[in-house]
């Protein structure tokens, strides 16, 4: 069978004010809550409510034969819960229909699985009791900040006893001449790996309405009929996995209504369906339906879904980011010793990996991209306030501490 | 005696040391029973009629046109609304447009062809300095004065048509030079401007010997006809009493961050100065085109929370980060004056200057350094800071002598020239 894996990232950094030199040891509100509701709000209402909406009345109407994943972070459910309650309750409506899966990464979206084990396992751990409380599953697959993976991810997953599965990026670098369509095992074959088949899936999320693409206008069918093909490589009958990974964004926020893109997933489910060998699948799904001995992936180098080089240089490639991530992961060690409860949580909300994504230097098309999400002029503007608020930070920490 | 002075700033709109230096001079002139009638960037056709010290602080304006008609701003917004923001000088962001007039009168002198072609071009800052001088030389065949003051290139071509227009004597006073703002060869069309200024005047004023050297070094403009009269320094506004920022002893770097400054020598001291002491802050305040070097340099020596920036300040928060600076660092590599010193001394603030700065040359209480010596400015900060008695003592030297460096003496020097041309003239 050709399975379609569908899972969508659901994610709004709480973004950093323009914090001058002249606010530290004034001002500790360090974030410009106002930008980050209109923000949500917009995304709320463009996107979020609206693709909800869809997906429950696809799954109505499917039947159990429709099914979508989704990681929501910690920051976007606090957001939600402050700014808009109904989103939120409108996702915990999917949950209960049985068909939707909610899974496990890193509360705040950080990058700690790189540069902090301990905080790494702090923050797995609240995400997956918040979605508990949120949705009332206990995760069993996860998923790294933006696919970050690699064979040290994979051992620090095991340490964890519920994750059964781990989404990483389908990067030719890691695959070589293997296909991400099966599922494979991590390098200690402790997790099955569901690689994501980035061609498909960027058609959807950043091709769709590009004029000067070859496979523009993209309908349904010829999507469908591409997936098809997919399966006449699989001669043995094992199962496959068409894993499309994207930003939830992407319906609505990215490729706005007018470019047909809800028309696009209403029609998708029905269409592929139409097909005997292909069907809807969570990622859990994977555990039982595989039907052969997965083959063992070992990555040295991490991987990402980010930028065209799919690496970490969205986030770790130039001084500033490597100033920044150092000067923060000092200062939160800092902050733990010291115990203050309050203050670990502030400092866990500057562990967001979009603060450094903001800092990125890279030009040409992936700088666009960049430029697009940033609420900041430049990266070295996003960089400063950034230290400003670690100053202020580290301040208020020697304060407690001499108290 | 009615001057006629013409300057690009003014505080409350002032970007660099220039607005702080003619409001000075302009206050200690007013002193000495002179009248100034100043001519800014303006939105419409005005002039301050100014007659009284404190004339400088409530700038009463007269609208041009309607003859004569008195009006004091009385609110900051309305004087901003007025007066077209200095900033335009190295960030041409705002907009200054509608005096029209005037600009046939352009053409009537020998030595503007060039200059009217340079300001007739696109880039942005020259139109406004069209505009500028268009508004100025209707202003003064209106009101006329007895001499012509204009402040640095940008009042220049207006002075020179004044001159000619009125036949009165034109002094040039030179704040700085596109020799140092450029740090390099500069704009040609601007060192034209400036050239023909100082050959047209009947005197250029220099504020240090250095800038002095420069004019006769590199326009060949005549000794004789230049004086030196140094920028002093007065506080505009009582500090106010803001909080420190840092437990720590905090290190200024205050002006644009373009290699005439010496930025990267800032950098390079505060590493120097935190591998040894870890227990400083280095604060880089301003805006210029080294910036992103600057910081991705600061970011790569790891430097932390130790290095920051800024950015531009406005007027009080340059009061508020200066309550919080113990040392300032003045690294240029070419300084015509460098007010910022004086004004951190003046806050008890102590000042390590470059020896190629023209406030070397007045002030003693001051450490005066090499731009290039890095070492030895990270030897005197860690010095300084590991001996707060020897700093204590710098600190209140300097702000005594800083008291004491009134303009009147200036001014006196000012008028002398002043006094000579009006001489000549008689005669």
């Amino acid at each position: 069978m050709l399975n379609i894996v569908l899972y969508f990232q659901v994610h709004q950094p709480r973004r950093l004010g323009k914090y001058k030199v002249l606010h530290i040891g004034s001002n500790d509100n360090y974030f410009d809550d106002e930008l980050n509701r209109k923000i949500l709000n917009k995304v709320s209402d463009k996107c979020y409510l609206r693709t909800n909406r869809l997906l429950l009345s696809l799954i109505d109407r499917f039947k159990g034969e429709f099914k979508v994943s989704f990681s929501l972070t910690g920051s976007i459910i606090e957001q939600l819960r402050r700014y808009r309650p109904e989103v939120l309750e409108s996702f915990r409506q999917l949950a209960a229909t049985g068909q939707v899966e909610f899974m496990a990464e890193t509360y705040y979206h950080s990058l700690s699985s790189l540069f902090d084990e301990e905080e790494f396992f702090d923050q797995v751990g609240m995400h997956s009791e918040l979605m508990e409380t949120e949705f009332g599953q206990k995760p069993v697959t996860f998923r790294n900040t933006e696919l970050i993976y690699c064979d040290k991810v994979a051992e620090l997953v095991s340490q964890i006893d519920q994750f059964k599965i781990i989404l990483a990026e389908g990067a030719e670098k890691i695959l070589g001449w293997r296909s991400p369509l099966y599922a494979y095992s991590t390098y200690n074959a402790n997790q099955l790996l569901l690689l994501k088949y980035y061609q498909l899936a960027d058609d959807i999320a950043f091709r769709f309405s590009n004029k000067s693409w070859l496979g523009f206008p993209l309908t349904v069918e010829r999507f469908v009929e591409w997936i098809e093909r997919l399966g006449l490589l699989e001669r043995d009958g094992r199962e496959l996995y068409v894993n499309l990974f994207m930003d939830y964004e992407t319906f609505g926020e990215h490729q706005w209504e007018d470019t047909g893109i809800f028309a696009f997933l209403e029609h998708l489910p029905g269409c592929a369906l139409k097909n005997g060998h292909i069907r809807f699948a969570n990622p859990r799904d994977a555990i039982d339906s595989i039907n052969y001995q997965p083959a063992r992936l070992s990555v040295k180098e991490p991987v990402s879904w980010a930028d065209t080089e799919r690496d970490l240089s969205a986030w770790f490639s130039n001084s500033l980011q490597s100033n920044a991530l150092r000067t923060y992961h000092d200062l939160l060690k800092k902050i733990k010793r010291s115990g203050s409860k309050h203050l670990i949580d502030v400092a866990r909300g500057l562990s967001t990996s979009d603060i450094y994504y903001y800092m990125c230097t890279k030009y040409f098309n992936d700088g666009d991209v960049h430029k697009y999400f940033s609420p900041y002029d430049s990266p070295e503007q996003a960089y400063v306030y950034f230290i400003n608020v670690l100053a202020d930070l580290e301040k208020r920490i020697e304060k407690e501490t001499l108290v | 005696m009615r001057i006629l002075s013409l300057s690009w700033e003014f505080p409350p709109f002032i970007t660099g040391g220039l607005g702080m230096a003619v409001y000075g001079m302009v206050r200690s002139l007013l002193k000495k029973g002179v009248a100034v009638d100043l001519v800014l960037p303006a939105k419409g056709k005005y002039f301050f009629s100014l007659r009284h010290p404190e004339d400088v602080d409530n700038l009463p304006r007269v609208v041009s046109q309607i003859g004569g008609e008195k009006a004091t701003p009385h609110s900051m917004k309305e004087l901003k609304d007025i007066i077209g923001s200095p900033l335009s000088v190295y960030q041409t962001t705002i907009g200054m447009r509608g005096f029209g007039g005037a600009v046939e009168d352009l053409g009537s002198s020998e030595e503007f062809g060039k200059i009217l072609d340079t300001l007739n071009d696109e880039y942005y800052l020259f139109r406004q300095v069209l505009d500028y001088t268009g508004m100025t030389v209707d202003i003064g065949k209106e009101i006329g004065c007895d001499i012509i003051h204009a402040h640095d290139w940008l009042t220049f071509p207006a002075g020179i048509l004044l001159k000619t227009i009125l036949h009165k004597p034109l002094v040039v006073h030179v704040h700085a030079t596109e020799f140092d703002r450029a740090g390099g060869a500069g704009d040609g069309r601007i060192h034209n401007i400036e050239y023909t200024g100082m050959k047209c005047a009947d005197k250029v004023i220099a504020v240090s010997e250095f800038t002095a050297n420069l004019i006769m070094e590199k326009y060949h403009i005549e000794k004789e006809k230049i004086s030196v009269v140094h920028n002093a320094y007065v506080m505009k506004d009582c500090p106010v009493n803001h909080r420190r920022i840092f437990d720590e002893p905090t290190i200024l770097f205050m002006g644009r961050i373009t290699l005439q400054k010496g930025p990267d020598y800032f950098i390079e001291v505060a590493r120097r100065v935190l591998e040894k002491n870890k227990n400083a802050r280095f604060i880089m305040a301003g805006s210029g085109d080294m910036e992103r070097q600057v910081l991705h340099r600061a970011a790569a020596m790891g430097l932390g929370t130790r290095f920051l920036s800024a950015g531009f300040l406005d007027r009080d928060e340059v009061e508020q980060i200066l309550a919080t600076t113990d040392i300032l660092l003045l690294p240029s590599v070419s300084e015509p004056f460098g007010i910022a010193p004086l004004e951190a001394m003046s806050r008890g603030a102590v000042a390590i200057v470059s020896k190629s700065s023209g406030v070397a040359e007045i002030i003693q209480n001051a450490f005066k350094i090499d731009f290039w010596d890095i070492d030895q400015m990270a030897s005197t900060i860690l010095k300084l800071i590991e001996n707060p008695r020897e700093f204590a003592e710098m600190s209140k030297r300097g702000r005594e002598e800083v008291a004491n460096l009134g303009w009147d003496e200036a001014a006196d020097k000012i008028l002398e020239v002043f006094g000579q041309l009006q001489e000549t003239a008689v005669c």
